[in-house]
């Protein structure tokens, strides 16, 4: 008798596991849906639930004008950001974790503030600095910026990791006569792999959904996908919902997949950095 | 003999002080890259902003900065309409992150309770991808779906047999439809919170708990709590800092309207900014978002410490 109850209560329970999943993904599927209807069904009332698909609204999408160059704008800085952030937040944290010069927790807090406070708070000074540097509409300016927007995260993250790995590998390394570059770049680097994995794909999605900054800071050369996505909506006279739910598919997508395989370090990146732990 | 080893002692003690004094050379060096970052990307542009709030300064005007004082921060505290949009924004949070954290909270234990479930990375995959798009993309999707006249929400209400509704306009239905949307977003992220908050009660006691046959309700009290609740706190504190700042979803969503309704601090600020040019003046309501970030991030590692000297005393 026990056993089948227990089956029952199992089943149930991931029916309705599976049952919450589809509905808080539903909205998202009814966006695919609309990118993937015939462009002259998409307001049609009532609205279609079944059609053939059609990939023509994509393909338009993305031979729209600025379409393409959002896309290309975004994996530019964003790459080239969260890399450099990752470079100089790994010697920073590593000197945290092992040295731990005076003012560390202090700078560490600091350093979380910053991602604390409302973005619109600091596009002043920003924008100010930007024209008075001639960095407006420049890659050289929003990487700057978005490598800044990365350190905090990644130092974080970083931190948590490499006081994970014990010193005496640090010891060990010195009493071989190991150079410090060696002992860090060889022996601990390679215990931090997770952690380094995780500060990127999480760095990068920041990056890639940061909106404000990228729309006051840049320009037609620089804009990237959430400024396409914004302007998607102004596009012509009156709305053209199969171009913004076809950029909304080209974005949303990737992500969707990143979260499939990255699901383990989800935690770690949305706490940046502050808990750890697998779900 | 003992001189000798006195000596012996003080060149040890010289030995290892210029190590130390190595090492901080070092750990300086390491430090370097991401001090110069934080100095001119982030040092500067505070100070640049307390500066201005101390001047009036409005880019429309052509006059130069005229030195005010407190003036800004004065007019800050008087404005009704900031003051207002800040106990909205704190109405706003405090109602979306009761409701995500109680959601979320049920939806967790579900998952939980149920590890070998059949494909559930795919489906924590579907129920998790609303809390990475950008609120930009959630604000243009519920825009679409929740039309007036071509909105699949208002398909399946009228079909049901309610009227035909415009929530982002209807001045009583606009915050709360923001505040529903809010909590699909993230409700996914305290599931995860409360996952991550579970999965820190060690297996063990769970066991114990189990075979020593004792009632739920003294398992959560006595061993599942005391672990989870600082992850589950953790998760509050980020989820409200994070609402606190709220605008891109605001900005497309409402605008802010009908009326004020929908206006939000951070939207409000944005638009003192960039629509009215009053520079002093916003740099000052930013300097006072700024305070409340110091204190919110205080309180987010004051719990997180508070968890660590847990962990190390058990």
């Amino acid at each position: 008798m026990k056993p089948s109850n227990d089956r029952a209560a199992r089943i149930t329970l991931s029916i309705t596991c599976w049952t919450t999943s589809i509905i808080f993904f539903l909205p998202i599927a009814w966006i695919i849906a609309t990118a993937l209807k015939p462009k002259n069904t998409v307001l049609d009332i009532p609205p279609k639930f079944f059609f053939t698909p059609t990939f023509e609204n994509l393909i338009d999408a993305l031979s729209f004008s600025n379409t393409l160059a959002y896309f290309v704008h975004s994996v530019i800085y964003s790459f080239i950001a969260v890399f450099l952030a990752i470079l100089v937040s790994f010697l920073a944290s590593y000197s945290f974790s092992r040295f731990k010069p005076a003012g560390t927790d202090f700078l560490m807090f600091l350093l979380l503030s910053t991602r604390f406070v409302p973005a619109a708070a600091f596009v002043i000074p920003f924008f100010q600095l930007f024209n008075i540097l001639q960095l407006k509409d420049s890659f050289i300016g929003l990487i700057a910026f978005y490598t800044m927007f990365s350190i905090p995260f990644s130092v974080w993250i970083l931190k948590g990791f490499i006081d994970g790995v014990s010193s005496k590998f640090d010891e060990t390394g010195l009493v071989y006569g190991a150079s410090r570059v060696h002992i860090m770049f060889k022996l601990v680097l390679p215990q931090v792999r997770s952690g380094l994995v995780a500060a990127f794909v999480f760095n990068i999605i920041f990056v890639w959904n940061e909106f404000l900054f990228n729309f006051q800071l840049g320009g037609l050369k620089t804009y990237g996908i959430p400024v396409g996505l914004f302007t998607s909506i102004t596009k012509g006279g009156q709305v053209d919902w199969s171009f913004v739910a076809s950029i909304g598919t080209l974005y949303v997508l990737p992500l969707a997949l990143v979260i499939y395989f990255f699901q383990k370090y989800l935690l770690v990146g949305l706490t940046f950095g502050t808990v750890r732990g697998e779900v | 003999m003992t001189e000798s080893i006195a000596k012996f002692e003080s060149k040890i003690q010289k030995k290892s002080a210029s190590a130390a004094n190595k090492n901080r050379k070092i750990s300086w060096l390491l430090l370097a890259p991401v001090l110069v970052f934080f100095a001119v990307l982030n040092v500067l542009p505070t100070f640049w902003m307390l500066g201005l709030s101390f001047y009036d300064y409005t880019l429309t005007s052509y006059k130069p900065p005229a030195f005010k004082g407190l003036t800004n921060y004065l007019d800050f505290v008087k404005n009704e309409q900031l003051s207002s949009s800040v106990s909205r924004t704190f109405i706003f949070l405090i109602i979306a992150v009761i409701f995500q954290t109680l959601l979320g909270i049920i939806i967790g234990v579900f998952f939980w309770k149920n590890e070998n479930m059949p494909g559930r990375r795919l489906a924590l995959t579907l129920f998790f991808t609303p809390m990475v798009v950008t609120p930009i993309a959630t604000a243009l999707f519920w825009k679409l779906m929740l039309d007036p006249t071509f909105g699949v929400v208002n398909y399946f209400l009228t079909s049901l047999g309610f009227n035909r509704t415009d929530f982002l306009t209807d001045s009583k239905l606009a915050f709360p439809t923001l505040i529903v949307v809010d909590t699909w977003m993230w409700t996914p992220f305290m599931a995860l919170m409360t996952l991550a908050a579970l999965g820190s009660v060690p297996k063990a006691e769970l066991e114990a708990a189990a075979i020593d046959k004792l009632p739920i309700r003294r398992q959560i009290t006595t061993i599942i709590w005391p672990h989870a609740k600082f992850i589950l706190m953790l998760g509050i504190l980020l989820r409200s800092i994070d609402a606190f700042k709220t605008m891109d979803l605001t900005y497309i969503m409402t605008n802010g309207g009908p009326g004020d309704t929908t206006e939000l601090i951070a939207l409000s600020l944005y638009r003192f900014a960039f629509k009215s040019f009053k520079l002093g003046y916003s740099s000052a309501v930013s300097v006072f978002l700024l305070f409340i970030a110091i204190a919110l991030t205080a309180i987010y590692l004051y719990v997180l410490n508070a968890r660590k000297k847990a962990e190390e005393s058990a």
